[in-house]
């Protein structure tokens, strides 16, 4: 997982407590504002709890294409060998002409080889969905709260003690509803 | 379209209400499905042990009813992943509150279908034998032949259809989980999987969603069109027929958004969802059944057209039989199902009121399994030789069994409208930022 909520914001050297810092937002623009302005002001790139899939958020978090592409490309293109290897292997292995047919059909096969591309491919889509959640997971993501699954957007920011009041500042100017700190 | 938008809240107190421990109307609901279950599932252990003699099955009519029923629910699934991943990658905003609806019946209409090779099946215990495995009795499954396709291909489907259920559900179940106390709160946190809609999860979430949608696209037409080789790549007249894909695919979608009708108009009124499942989501599936009952109209006509044109004796003979021989009616009631009534759908009027929408997609359903029927059963009862024609007639254990499949499939949708979300709440939602934008179009042109 990317290094969300690291541990020091802005000016954050020295020994100083990390402090988190959670605004809860009642609208998807507020919560924009909000990332858009803790960047601006120096801070690492917040955790956002979000209760739809917002392409507006990911953009402006700036986070790169979820890797499970790779994932489904792996599993599709291992779907189509395998395909041609059953087949064309057990066609091999046991022979029996049929018809004095040959005894490697390619274009029956093109059917088995698409139909595991697309089985190997979902399979290994859904597995790196789980792999890159780490789900299951038993333990709850720092800083959730049921809100965000309803109708809230939260934004978390993990900064140095000092700089936590300028964060709560700039959650609340963003239009935060309830600004918490808590000492990370 | 709406008038009033919703907020986030209400959609999910709204959603939320499904879940409620249903009442006693209900579980009598569920338990008569449960009854006709256990008939059927007796008539099905009869079956095994006196074999394939107890249904109507005689030669040359080895396929009927099964194979009609077979057809039939893989059919049905289709519209299913019409809904949810075709519209969805077009980015169709009216799919949101009847994909979830679709999509369960695609999972559970699957899992219907892929009983019925197994009961067909005289010794159902060597159903294995449909499978690949290494074995050392020259009995491996022969990759040239649509029965194998057909094993690949339903079985792929069927998992990639549970896994695209499945992860559209994780975002509102923990909605759920988070809204439910005692033994629901523990259910739904082992769905939910630990889903707390972090923009790492919703990235990761959007990546697969997208991408499995992407393979369901090609799937899903695969699927009929493998199901439609199982007849056409035969030499029986009526089956061997190039037109069958298309012609099967658009059955397959027709018939499918027909039963999202026959269930949705009761499910949104039973369930108190008429605000989020509106006229307009109605209308649009409406307009799908008839664009589709255009296309399978058209598909009738261009295979009535191929066999006069190529004046094959033995084609010409079995679309005769067809039209006018011993299940002639039954093709006219199909026309009249599949052709005729669902011409009332250019109606306005007719898409807008319910029940008679309702009573129309159930015709439509006749219709649609009488067409699987007469291709069967009607090409197999007239085959090349006339000694050895001959008529199928259902028995008791195949009606019994037909109608145990329906009660099967409406058991598990009943069950998984109360106990699991109906609507994705999550795509409501993310919907909403759309229609505000379009109801402050629509107020601005207006002004």
């Amino acid at each position: 997982m990317a290094a969300v909520g690291a541990a020091q914001g802005v000016g954050g050297g020295g020994m100083s407590e990390s402090v988190q810092v959670t605004g809860v937002f009642a609208s998807e623009e507020e919560c924009i504002h909000a990332i858009q302005a803790l960047r601006r002001g120096g801070f690492h790139r917040p955790r956002v709890f979000a209760p739809i899939p917002s392409e507006k958020i990911l953009e402006t978090l700036e986070l790169p294409k979820s890797p499970i592409r790779l994932c489904v490309l792996l599993g599709g293109i291992t779907g189509v060998i395998s395909g041609f290897a059953l087949t064309i292997g057990t066609a091999w292995t046991w022979p029996h002409v049929a018809g004095g047919k040959p005894m490697v059909s390619l274009p029956p096969y093109i059917i088995i080889a698409f139909e595991l591309m697309i089985l190997f491919g979902a399979l290994a889509g859904v597995g790196g969905f789980l792999f890159f959640n780490r789900f299951p997971r038993l333990e709850s993501l720092r800083g959730y709260s049921p809100r965000f699954s309803d109708d809230r957007f939260g934004v978390l920011v993990t900064c140095a003690s000092e700089q936590s009041t300028r964060a709560e500042l700039l959650l609340k100017d963003a239009g935060a509803e309830e600004v918490e700190r808590e000492t990370a | 379209m709406a008038a009033a938008v919703p907020d986030y809240r209400e959609i999910d107190r709204q959603v939320m209400r499904t879940l409620e421990w249903p009442g006693r109307a209900y579980w009598i609901w569920v338990g008569s499905l449960f009854l006709i279950v256990v008939w059927g599932a007796l008539c099905w252990t009869r079956q095994i042990w006196l074999g394939l003699g107890v249904t109507g099955l005689r030669q040359p009519n080895m396929w009927a009813v099964y194979i009609t029923n077979f057809v039939f629910w893989v059919g049905i699934a289709h519209s299913g992943t019409l809904i949810s991943a075709i519209l969805y990658l077009f980015r169709s905003r009216w799919r949101t509150a009847v994909y979830r609806l679709a999509e369960t019946m695609t999972a559970f209409a699957v899992l219907t279908a892929g009983l019925f090779p197994l009961i067909h099946l005289g010794r159902v215990w060597f159903f294995y034998w449909l499978l690949p495995y290494p074995n050392q009795r020259w009995l491996q499954p022969d990759f040239r032949s649509p029965l194998v396709w057909d094993a690949f291909a339903v079985s792929t489907y069927l998992t990639v259809s549970i896994l695209f259920l499945f992860m559209g559900l994780i975002p509102d179940v923990a909605t759920a989980r988070d809204e439910s106390t005692g033994w629901r709160r523990v259910f739904y946190n082992i769905v939910a999987l630990g889903w707390q809609g972090s923009e790492e999860q919703w990235r990761h979430f959007a990546g697969a969603y997208l991408l499995l949608a992407g393979l369901a696209t090609p799937l899903v037409i695969s699927v009929h069109s493998v199901v439609s080789w199982d007849f056409a790549m035969a030499q029986l007249p009526g089956w061997h027929s190039t037109i069958f894909a298309p012609y099967f695919v658009a059955g397959a979608i027709f018939s499918g958004c027909a039963l999202v009708l026959t269930l949705i108009i009761p499910v949104r009124r039973m369930l108190e969802l008429e605000e989020l499942i509106t006229p307009w989501h109605i209308d649009n599936l409406a307009r799908i059944v008839l664009f589709t009952s255009l296309i399978v109209t058209y598909s009738y006509i261009t295979e009535s057209f191929m066999v006069w044109y190529a004046k094959d004796p033995f084609e010409t003979t079995t679309f005769h039989m067809r039209y006018f021989g011993h299940y002639g009616y039954l093709f006219w009631i199909m026309v009249l199902c599949n052709c005729i009534i669902p011409l009332a759908l250019f109606s306005p009027r007719v898409r807008h009121n319910m029940k008679v929408l309702w009573v129309l997609s159930l015709f439509v359903n006749v219709g649609m399994w009488l067409e699987r029927f007469v291709i069967i059963a009607g090409s197999l009862a007239s085959n090349f030789v006339p000694s050895q024609w001959g008529f199928f007639v259902p028995s008791v254990t195949e009606i019994s069994i037909t109608a145990a499949s329906f009660a099967w499939f409406l058991m598990l949708f009943s069950l998984f409208t109360r106990f699991l979300p109906i609507v994705s709440m999550t795509e409501l939602k993310e919907g909403l930022r759309w229609l505000r934008l379009a109801l402050r179009k629509e107020s601005a042109e207006a002004a």
